[in-house]
């Protein structure tokens, strides 16, 4: 019985991990072309994508001026995962791991205020013109 | 603005109060070893029962400290990849817990029967047990960013 018991909790504990190893599935670091921040008055005027890189507990940039329509990028550079969350509930990044990415297009312009829910310190925001 | 007392905080909470619950197991423990430490140098019988009864309350309370842990993997962090910092906060913590069991069980068996149980090895093993739940916590702080440099 007190086999069965210690069976089973490891059986539980594979299962839980194989979970945890199926479910990266978001663009690794190393597979993505790098696309670099820029300040906010020149990025009105170029590509419609940028970065945010997600290091040592902070988004950098924190905030972030784009034009309608531009895709922004962020990368988890921590060895701890995160995550971006709009506070309006505009968007919701999966538990972003080491070198994970998430994308957002910015079709509305306005103000998004944005965190990361597992460490809620963590906040940034982008606007759009 | 969240309502603290809202019960939906306390059984919806992703981290599944695991950053609560571990809490109880290290005060016990801890305080548990300070008795022992404290009974073994006077010799006095009541403190190693303090001790013991603290100790054995610390290993019974790391069952759902761990189960918390394990929901709180895959509900908060959504069961990432364990490696890194989450790796070692696992491995550490599971050891802290076999630590804390085997502590346990001594002083277990030293209520029941009168007399010092493995009284040689006894305080050397529950500091070890100290300093790793000392790390394990550490590493826990940077999972939950109670340690984040900012």
């Amino acid at each position: 019985m007190r086999g069965g018991v210690f069976v089973g909790g490891a059986v539980l504990m594979l299962a839980m991990a194989g979970g945890g190893f199926v479910r990266g599935t978001v663009a690794r670091g190393e597979n993505a072309s790098p696309v670099l921040a820029q300040p906010a008055a020149a990025a009105t005027s170029q590509a419609k994508t940028m970065e945010v890189k997600i290091d040592n507990f902070k988004f950098g940039p924190e905030a972030l001026t784009v034009p309608v329509g531009t895709t922004v990028t962020w990368t988890n550079r921590d060895d701890i995962p995160h995550t971006v969350v709009s506070t309006e509930g505009v968007f919701k990044s999966k538990v972003l791991d080491t070198d994970e990415k998430f994308s957002f297009t910015f079709a509305k312009a306005g103000a998004y205020d944005y965190f990361c829910s597992i460490h809620p310190k963590m906040v940034g925001k982008v606007i759009v013109q | 603005m969240t309502n603290p007392f809202d019960p939906k905080t306390v059984f919806l909470a992703k981290h599944a109060q695991h950053v609560v619950l571990i809490h109880f197991p290290i005060a016990l423990f801890m305080t548990g070893v300070a008795f022992d430490a404290a009974a073994q140098w006077s010799k006095r019988q009541e403190l190693a029962a303090v001790a013991g009864y603290n100790l054995i309350s610390a290993a019974i309370l790391t069952f759902p400290v761990i189960a918390s842990g394990l929901l709180a993997w895959q509900w908060a962090l959504e069961g990432q990849r364990l490696k890194g910092i989450l790796l070692m906060h696992l491995v550490f913590a599971l050891v802290s817990s076999l630590i804390m069991w085997i502590v346990g069980w001594v002083h277990f068996r030293s209520l029941r029967k009168t007399g010092d149980l493995a009284a040689g090895f006894r305080i050397p093993l529950e500091l070890i047990g100290v300093a790793l739940v000392g790390l394990t916590g550490h590493l826990g702080g940077f999972l939950s960013g109670v340690n984040s440099p900012v």
